[in-house]
């Protein structure tokens, strides 16, 4: 009983909070600008990654069933649903990481901009190059943070200048200030906190086209926490971020569109945030968000 | 109703026995001290053969009991109680003294006896030419592609070790028949020098900034460089034993030193324990000669370290022993390295997991459970029946010795890689890396202090193997030094053990055989004490 009044009341605080609206409204009347003719809502649709009827198995056992949604381009997209929902396969089926594991198979077709990924063709090393991750658990490599930060450039051989690369980088990701004077230092030595964005500037370093994070906060802090929810607020501007989340609240404070994934890998809603939230269509979206279940 | 409770509570709960479990706890410390006891009284029982302390004056024991241990033991206690940090950065010294003091010992025996400088120089350069080339290739690989680079580069090697007869002779060839030959120290100096003072620099680099580590490298090689004017004049040793000695023990232990006192004053205060010990072995030393007590009637003495076998246990010595152990261990871990870690790490990263593979691994398992004899046989039946190679010579022992560490060495290089956490390979791949890039940017800088420790203690275990070198022919005892892989070569176990058998006369037996034993031991828990240092390296850093 409490936990549902809990979670109605953070939902509320959060779906009024009203910057989260502005962004929503501010991006819509910029891509609308942009795409001239076209109306706001097609703007607003024009999607990077596309999943259709993507199912997963682990050995026997169905993972993902059927998933088809589209993920619109630089906003932020979250997928929030119970343990064990899929959500994490899902997030994995992007840059194919499922393939590391012998157990997964997985079955439909995902574009990545006009590629299907999981064309014969297509080779994953090169995929993942073009899609960041960011892991729940902070795993900076025990190198000095601009080892670090500059691991996507050496590996992918980017050329340029990798001083201001990993300059930027680490501006982009909140941490310069933090951090620049002690770039030739073991990136373990940061803060649980501080190695979150250290990933994240790692990430985004090699400039890539969508970012994936699975639940990149659950290992930290509530100040930790809210800095990279504000993070990813600002990475939206240049980036189609994808974030997988336990905390319902985060994907409300985030998020433009969120996807509901519940128990048995289905994906049973997915829509504006603020539609999740306030008027879901299935009375089981509302009931997981509400906190009847799950 | 609840006063009547508390006032059973009052009474007190009663007791629980523990006797079962307190026996039990004591048999089980039994058990943990019983190997370690046994083996310590044998050791102090050998040690006594061998140094025979009671044979000295008691004035001798009181000198050094009052200028060294005493003093000692109070800076130690004291120190154990206020400040750890400086008192373990001050053993570390100590250690770092006794390690780099053998290792230059080892090293000296080589370059004096076995490996003629100009060789070694001449070697040196052929590996550092095509090398320099690699890694001028390295910064163009844009423009050429790896083939062509791996061709250039191989071809480099091959050019440069050995030549293309009659085209091109070898840089090793031309450097050995060049009309002007520098003296041996210089040769070292570039060499050794070299080896010693650019880790110093790239050490003092990361502790200040690039002029500091230039600085201290140029600084580092000039004291190796001004050695041979020093030592002989005021150490009596020679000119290469000054420059060996200046490179591997002068410049370490001072670079160590130096650099805990700039990083960690807290601990700068433990340099106190080597000076106290150090100086205080010299004031002892000054003292008893003044003094005139004599001291213990060693077994283990210099001359015994230099001196080769004799039929009289007062003549016999080590020295060709240490030296064929020495060039046996160089051998065996130039084999058992590559291959070892090699197969490792096919087999935790690339191996797919099918039923070959676990057949392989329960065997690599075994393997290391065979009788070291069964090898000193598959290594007589493969390289002496088979191949053809004379018996008992470095090569074959080293590549028996190194098919016996095998195992131990793939099974610990597996356990140092599998402790890479997951999440590295995964924030790897993750970044668009392909297996080979996260293996050696990721897995292997990783799992490599894990490594080293393995594979070192490891050739600890193949330094103390007989049976396998009594299989294989080698020599029980040799006047000789050995000068190529393909000479003979004896070991300190060996010699030990021929001591023990062949020699049993009674003075060999309780004292020529315990000094040998004390000298192996000392190796032995060297080698393992730097596998320790490292492995403590390694964990404070996960």
């Amino acid at each position: 009983m409490s936990q549902e009044n809990m979670s109605n009341d953070n939902v509320e605080s959060a779906t009024e909070d009203p910057t989260d609206d502005d962004m929503i409204l501010e991006t819509d009347v910029a891509a609308g600008l942009e795409e001239g003719s076209e109306t706001v809502r097609t703007a607003r649709e024009r999607s990077i990654v596309e999943a259709n009827g993507i199912n997963v198995w682990y050995n026997d056992e169905q993972a993902l069933q059927d998933i088809t949604m589209s993920v619109p381009e630089n906003q932020v997209t979250a997928m929030i649903g119970p343990s064990g929902c899929g959500k994490s396969t899902f997030l994995r089926c992007i840059n194919r990481m499922n393939d590391m594991i012998d157990a997964a198979r997985v079955e439909g077709e995902l574009y990545l901009g006009e590629k299907n990924v999981y064309d014969p063709d297509v080779d994953p090393v090169a995929l993942r190059r073009r899609v960041g991750m960011v892991f729940q658990k902070p795993n900076p490599f025990p190198k000095s943070i601009y080892d670090n930060v500059a691991y996507g450039l050496k590996i992918q051989d980017i050329g340029g200048n990798h001083d201001e690369i990993v300059e930027e980088s680490l501006k982009r990701a909140a941490l310069w200030d933090e951090v620049k004077d002690q770039l030739d230092e073991s990136g373990l030595d940061l803060s649980g906190g501080q190695q979150q964005r250290l990933c994240i500037a790692r990430a985004i370093a090699p400039d890539p086209e969508v970012i994936l994070m699975d639940e990149p906060a659950s290992a930290l802090d509530p100040v930790a926490t809210s800095k990279i929810e504000d993070l990813i607020d600002e990475l939206a501007e240049d980036y189609t971020v994808i974030i997988v989340t336990h905390n319902m609240q985060q994907a409300a404070r985030i998020s433009d569109k969120t996807a509901v994934f519940l128990t048995g890998g289905e994906l049973v809603e997915f829509d504006d945030t603020k539609t999740i939230f306030e008027n879901p269509e299935h009375e089981r979206v509302e009931d997981y968000i509400t906190g009847k279940f799950g | 109703m609840a006063t009547q409770d508390r006032s059973s509570y009052a009474e007190g709960f009663g007791q629980v026995s523990r006797t079962v479990g307190t026996v039990f706890r004591y048999l089980l410390l039994a058990s943990t001290l019983f190997g370690i006891a046994v083996l310590a009284i044998l050791l102090v029982y050998v040690a006594n053969d061998a140094v025979q302390p009671l044979t000295a004056d008691p004035g001798w024991h009181l000198t050094f009991f009052l200028t060294l241990v005493l003093p000692t033991l109070a800076t130690a206690g004291y120190l154990a109680a206020t400040n750890l940090e400086a008192l373990k950065f001050g053993s570390m010294t100590i250690g770092l003294i006794v390690v780099s003091l053998l290792f230059s010992g080892g090293v000296a025996i080589i370059f004096i006896e076995v490996l003629a400088p100009l060789v070694w120089f001449a070697y040196v350069l052929a590996f550092a030419v095509p090398t320099v080339l690699m890694i001028a290739l390295q910064r163009r690989s844009r423009q050429l592609s790896f083939l062509t680079r791996f061709v250039v580069v191989a071809l480099a090697f091959y050019t440069s070790l050995f030549g293309l007869p009659g085209v091109v002779p070898s840089v090793a060839a031309l450097v050995q028949s060049a009309p002007f030959v520098p003296l041996d120290w210089v040769l070292l100096t570039l060499t050794l020098g070299l080896f010693a003072s650019a880790p110093t620099a790239s050490y003092a680099a990361g502790i200040r900034d690039r002029r500091t580590g230039l600085g201290v490298g140029v600084l580092a090689l000039a004291a190796v460089a001004a050695s041979p004017f020093i030592g002989p004049p005021v150490f009596g040793i020679g000119t290469v034993p000054s420059v060996i000695l200046a490179s591997v023990t002068v410049v370490p232990t001072v670079a160590f030193v130096g650099g805990t006192a700039v990083t960690r004053e807290h601990a700068r205060i433990g340099i106190l324990v080597p000076l106290l010990i150090v100086g205080g072995a010299l004031a002892g030393e000054v003292l008893v000669d003044t003094l005139g007590y004599a001291g213990p009637q060693s077994w283990v003495d210099w001359q015994f370290l230099t001196s080769d076998h004799s039929g009289t246990a007062e003549d016999a010595g080590l020295y060709p022993a240490i030296a064929g152990s020495i060039l046996l261990m160089v051998t065996v871990a130039a084999l058992s390295f590559p291959v070892g870690v090699g197969a490792a790490l096919y087999l935790e990263e690339y191996a797919p997991d099918n039923r070959i593979t676990r057949f392989i691994d329960v065997n690599i398992s075994n393997l290391a459970g065979v009788p070291s004899v069964v090898y000193g046989l598959l290594g007589l039946g493969l390289f002496v029946t088979q191949l053809g190679r004379p018996s008992g010579t470095i090569f074959v022992g080293g590549a028996t010795l190194a098919l016996l560490i095998l195992p131990i060495v793939i099974i610990s290089s597996r356990e140092a890689i599998r402790s890479v956490p997951d999440e590295m390979r995964q924030a790897s791949y993750g970044m668009g890396a392909t297996k080979w890039q996260t293996v050696k940017n990721v897995i292997l800088p990783r799992a490599f202090p894990g490594i080293l420790t393995g594979t070192i203690l490891a050739l600890g275990r193949a330094i103390g193997e007989t049976a396998p070198l009594i299989m294989i022919g080698a020599p029980n005892v040799l006047f000789s030094f050995p000068s190529e892989l393909s000479s003979k070569v004896s070991a300190m176990p060996l010699q030990v053990y021929s001591w023990a058998s062949y020699f049993a006369t009674d003075a060999f037996y309780e004292k020529a055989v315990p000094a040998g034993v004390v000298i192996l031991v000392t190796v032995l828990l060297a080698m393992n004490s730097i596998a320790i240092v490292l492995r403590n390296r390694y964990e404070q850093e996960t």
